[in-house]
């Protein structure tokens, strides 16, 4: 039901945002291309969030031995995986007409293509391990790890000479360069994005569970309830 | 505590290794280079191609028979470039521009150019502030 509520949320404040980044006037000097922001810029900031939350749920399960944390962990992960290609898709159409080039090997592009490799790898990595606990316990070595390069990237256009211009909100001056409509609708973009998370979240980590259950059942050789009329004989024999 | 040292040594030792990485592939990680740089003699060779970035200094652009020339500036020095082929769509005085090709010892000849956006977003109406502090209406 809560899973239900969220989705009509997510959904209702993603056509606000969409409205409110159509409706604010263009920005000056890109015209209507500078929209892309709207969906660009919080496609980023999701990609953040959830390897942040990935890290922090990773933590969690050191400490706790908890497999809920891990349940967290991957969801996350494969959000934030989903979310990091987004906003390179959404980067470079929008690349296209302002800079002139669908892509270019400058240092926030490739640190971007970098951590969405490396979080392709944590789901990789993951799907070479039955074990639930020592899955969790690698993965969550790697979630921890791999958030190093968060701010690597975000920074990366105020550490290196790039042609991707520095960050406009979260910068060292703390003075954010943007008028307000402008900056209105983007914090609805962020919103938005951020209710979406939520949603997927809680329907992600379900699918974890429901999978946790299933690899338990097959694991197991316990009699269940109608074996008698034949349970599926999944166990896996292998001769060498 | 042991368990916690198998964890701790390694991602110290990661860290080690990638912050050196950074530090030393700092110079390749820049982009394009100023004109400031490249008045000091950052490229010496005439036929080692690299990228130059600065703003379109005001009142110097001239469409050649090849292309456009105009100049460059970093605030400090300015360059002259002589562009071959047609000019990004945005490529207009006081924008940031990236052009890619070769310095002679005097001027820079390029074939590809890139427009580089500030990180600010202004309404038309707005005030447009300019990256060195002055505030103009646009």
């Amino acid at each position: 039901m809560t899973r239900t509520y969220l989705q009509i949320a997510a959904i209702g404040t993603m056509v606000t945002a969409l409205a409110a980044g159509l409706l604010v006037p263009a920005d000056a000097v890109q015209g209507d291309v500078g929209r892309l922001m709207y969906v660009h810029v919080p496609g980023a900031w999701l990609a953040y969030l959830s390897f942040l939350v990935t890290l922090t749920a990773s933590v969690a399960f050191l400490f706790t031995r908890k497999l809920r944390w891990d349940r967290i962990a991957v969801s996350s992960a494969e959000i934030g995986v989903y979310f990091t290609g987004l906003t390179i898709a959404l980067g470079m159409i929008w690349a296209k007409p302002i800079w002139g080039v669908w892509w270019t090997w400058d240092a926030r592009l490739i640190l971007t293509a970098v951590m969405f490799f490396v979080y392709l790898g944590y789901l990789a990595l993951r799907k070479t391990m039955t074990d639930p606990i020592v899955r969790a316990k690698r993965s969550a070595v790697f979630g921890i790890l791999a958030a190093v390069q968060i701010p690597i990237v975000h920074f990366s256009v105020e550490w290196w000479r790039s042609l991707h211009q520095p960050a406009t909100i979260i910068r060292p001056d703390a003075s954010p360069q943007i008028d307000p409509p402008l900056f209105a609708a983007l914090m609805m973009g962020v919103a938005a994005f951020t209710v979406a998370y939520v949603a997927l979240m809680a329907v992600r980590i379900e699918l974890a569970r429901v999978d946790e259950a299933i690899d338990a059942a097959h694991n197991s050789n316990a009699v269940v309830a109608g074996d008698a009329v034949g349970r599926p004989n999944l166990k896996v024999e292998i001769h060498d | 505590m042991k368990r916690y040292l198998r964890f701790v040594i390694p991602a110290g030792l990661l860290v080690v290794i990638l912050a050196g990485l950074l530090f030393a592939l700092s110079d390749n990680l820049v982009f394009f280079h100023t004109p400031e740089e490249v008045l000091d003699g950052a490229i010496d060779d005439p036929n080692q191609r690299f990228r130059l970035g600065g703003q379109v200094e005001a009142g110097s652009i001239a469409t050649t028979a090849e292309g456009v020339t105009f100049f460059v500036g970093d605030g400090k020095q300015l360059v002259q470039v002589f562009h071959t082929g047609a000019p990004q769509e945005l490529f207009q005085e006081g924008i940031g521009v990236v052009v890619e090709g070769v310095w002679d010892g005097t001027a820079f000849h390029s074939d590809t150019m890139l427009v580089k956006h500030d990180e600010q977003y202004r309404t038309e109406d707005g005030v447009y502030e300019t990256p060195d502090g002055a505030v103009t209406s646009s």
